[in-house]
């Protein structure tokens, strides 16, 4: 036990003291501020400039020009405002002044008219340098529509009864049944799940990756080393592994904090609040219940991993060879992450439920099946058995294998010569 | 009661036999040695010892009973493959090997720091492993083996790439632990080291032992055959002697093989009838020797 503890903080105190993974989380925490931020920036430069200026002939088209200006102006947000430029009669030098007042920086842009035969509504046209923003293009549209639909209106003599007929908006929702009668999650639950969901995927799939190659990496640049001789002279196996896995998640969870503290502090500073529950993302909302899981698959997830790693790490004598040992755990990392990103979508298909009992997949996809479907409870007592039960005997696996693999040089062993080796060294 | 007792180990990789039916002991203050050429089955009999492998068959036993975990922290071992952590401060990583052998961190600082005074090397303390040469390497995992003043020390060719100078110092070193009482087992192919440090040795050859025993019995085994001879003058005739299989002129003498011991007398009286005689020395035979023999005569 006390050695178990004396490895521990051994693996703890040389990382955290590494100059790479203070450098590497500083640069992360930093990614995350810009991240949790540039909503609300990009937001801040856009509303920056105030309405497009977009200018028109002031003797074209008054009628239009003048509805058109007051459907804008009644906007609660116009984007575009119209600035009359003063212009010759005819065509050429029309269009010469207008593109000398975008020149003078007047105007952004302007509008030109053209009425094609019997037409009653002119095409309109924005001319301009620069493209304009798809908001003040989409207000710029939506209030020719309405300017249109008036004149049509006008002329059509209709009542204002048959007129409020015409323009009432139909009404269509979605609604699951569940939800109605109260017994499933609400479309806000579901949408700070989804976002949970992807927050711990992520944060699940990086941990294992990253702190999974530091163990094997670590393992078998011990074995390179040869310190490995002297350290399972001094230590039982078992402590040394288990030691290292339980140092290194206490590193990732140290990391884990610090990137978690930094989202969160910057998200919750008054300027971004307004852009999440505009996402129908409100934190008041997480089932208590669902963090729960979120830790307790991030903890199978992790350790799992961190085992299989460590069993191959314990194998390769080189560090060289490493990247190549470790590729199918790698594949398999990868495969559960986007099993689960894809199975977003769908998260009550059958597939996902199938893959949820695999234990390789489950700390991914379980999580997922909780947060976004109902799945029985007796199916994630299921899922979870399967899972610690797979922990247990990939520890014990992974054990055997460190014991027997550590004192193996040369070239990767197969797996009858690791049979052979473990009954040799009675492990 | 013996420190350590091994009797009739063998263990089998596979098809192969990498020890077969070894015993010896080692004593309390005594140098064992384990000699033997590449792949002699050293290693793995070392290995074993250390408890890092269990034989297939026969049994070690320490202080009578035998191996379990709580004999780590009394032994100590330096393997033949050196191995630290290049990038970890010394002091970090030794303290870190002294306290996984049981050590408070405090005693396992203090005891580096003596041993660096010991060793002459105090600057050392704060430095990375990869930053000192090769020879301060050595004599830091050395340290490291012997930190927590283990009573049974494993050193597997624990000179092996010094320079003379150091291997004085660590020589000196080992034989201050054996005067401690340190029971250690020593293996090396460097004669000169062994009969100068051990009192008895097993010779191992492809996995067996082939000689074993005292090492002044172990040469009293083996005939005197080697005269050396060195005179004022010239001295005639020595090969026509009977008895002297071969002549070899030195600068300083003649150096003659003979097939008994008795003819050592004949060549003296032969010398000594031609004038005074410098020199005159009938050589018991040097491990070397006797190693090269026994290891060489089961190869053909």
């Amino acid at each position: 036990m006390n050695n178990l503890w004396t490895v521990m903080s051994f693996t703890m105190r040389t990382k955290l003291r590494g100059k790479s993974f203070l450098i590497l989380t500083i640069l992360i925490a930093l990614l995350l501020v810009v991240g949790s931020n540039l909503p609300y920036l990009i937001d801040k430069m856009a509303k920056g400039g105030g309405p497009v200026k977009v200018g028109y002939a002031q003797s074209e088209q008054a009628d239009l020009v003048t509805s058109l200006s007051a459907v804008l102006s009644a906007l609660p947000e116009p984007k575009v405002e119209l600035v009359p430029v003063e212009t010759p009669a005819d065509e050429a030098g029309r269009t010469a002044a207008l593109r000398q007042a975008i020149e003078e920086k007047m105007i952004k842009g302007y509008l030109q008219f053209v009425t094609t035969g019997d037409a009653s509504f002119p095409s309109v046209t924005y001319l301009s340098k620069k493209q304009l923003s798809t908001d003040a293009s989409q207000q710029l549209q939506a209030s020719l529509q309405a300017v249109k639909t008036d004149a049509a209106v006008k002329d059509a003599n209709l009542t204002q009864e048959q007129l409020a007929k015409l323009t009432a908006p139909i009404s269509f929702s979605s609604i699951r049944l569940d939800e109605l009668d109260g017994t499933g999650k609400t479309q806000e639950e579901r949408d700070t799940a989804l976002l949970l969901t992807y927050v711990i995927l992520i944060l699940l799939f990086m941990s294992v990756m990253v702190s999974g190659q530091m163990i094997a990496s670590e393992i078998t640049s011990e074995k390179s080393s040869r310190i490995m001789e002297i350290l399972v002279t001094s230590v039982a196996p078992l402590q040394q592994l288990f030691g290292r896995v339980l140092g290194t998640f206490v590193v990732a969870v140290v990391q884990l904090v610090v990137f978690v503290g930094v989202a969160v502090l910057n998200l919750t500073l008054p300027h971004n609040k307004d852009s999440f529950l505009s996402l129908g993302i409100d934190f008041g909302n997480v089932d208590p219940l669902l963090l729960v899981f979120a830790v307790l698959m991030y903890l199978a997830g992790f350790f799992l991993y961190a085992m299989l790693f460590a069993s191959i790490g314990s194998l390769v004598s080189r560090t060289e060879d490493l990247g190549q040992a470790v590729l199918p755990i790698t594949m398999i990392t990868l495969a559960g992450f986007y099993i689960a990103i894809f199975g977003m979508n769908s998260p009550e298909s059958s597939f996902i439920t199938i893959c949820s009992y695999i234990p390789f997949f489950s700390p991914f996809l379980l999580f997922l099946r909780i947060g976004l479907a109902e799945p029985a409870w007796w199916e994630i007592a299921l899922s979870v058995g399967i899972l610690l039960a797979s922990i247990l005997a990939i520890g014990w696996l992974a054990a055997k294998i460190y014991r027997t693999g550590v004192l193996m040089y040369g070239k990767r062993p197969t797996i009858a010569e690791l049979r052979r080796a473990m009954k040799a060294y009675k492990v | 009661m013996q420190r350590l007792v091994v009797n009739h180990i063998v263990k089998q990789f596979g098809d192969r036999t990498a020890v077969n039916g070894l015993s010896f002991e080692v004593g309390e203050g005594e140098i064992y040695g384990l000699l033997g050429a590449n792949g002699a089955g050293k290693t793995t009999t070392m290995r074993m010892v250390l408890g890092l492998i269990m034989p297939d068959a026969g049994t070690v036993s320490y202080f009578g009973k035998s191996y379990s975990r709580e004999l780590l922290p009394i032994m100590g071992y330096l393997p033949e493959e050196r191995g630290m952590y290049p990038k970890i401060k010394v002091s970090e990583q030794v303290a870190y090997l002294g306290q996984l052998r049981g050590m408070s961190r405090k005693d396992a600082d203090s005891s580096l720091k003596r041993w660096l005074e010991r060793f002459d090397i105090p600057e050392h303390y704060d430095k990375k492993m990869e930053e000192l040469s090769k020879g301060n390497q050595q004599k830091i995992q050395f340290i490291a083996a012997v930190i927590h003043s283990p009573k049974l020390l494993v050193l597997d060719e624990a000179f092996s790439g010094l320079d003379p100078v150091n291997v004085e110092l660590l020589k000196a070193t080992v034989k201050e632990l054996r005067d401690k009482g340190t029971s250690i087992l020593f293996s090396t192919h460097r004669m000169e080291h062994v009969e100068e440090l051990c009192r008895n040795i097993t010779i191992m050859h492809k996995s067996r032992p082939v000689l074993q025993g005292p090492v002044k019995e172990i040469k009293k085994k083996f005939p005197m055959e080697r005269v050396l001879l060195a005179a004022e003058h010239e001295v005639q005739g020595l090969d026509k002697l009977t008895g002297v299989t071969s002549l070899t002129k030195h600068e300083h003498g003649y150096e003659l093989r003979i097939t008994r011991p008795e003819v050592a007398q004949s060549i003296l009286q032969h010398a000594l009838a031609q004038g005074p005689v410098r020199r005159f020395e009938l050589m018991e035979p040097s491990l070397n020797e006797i190693f090269i023999r026994t290891v060489g005569d089961r190869h053909e």
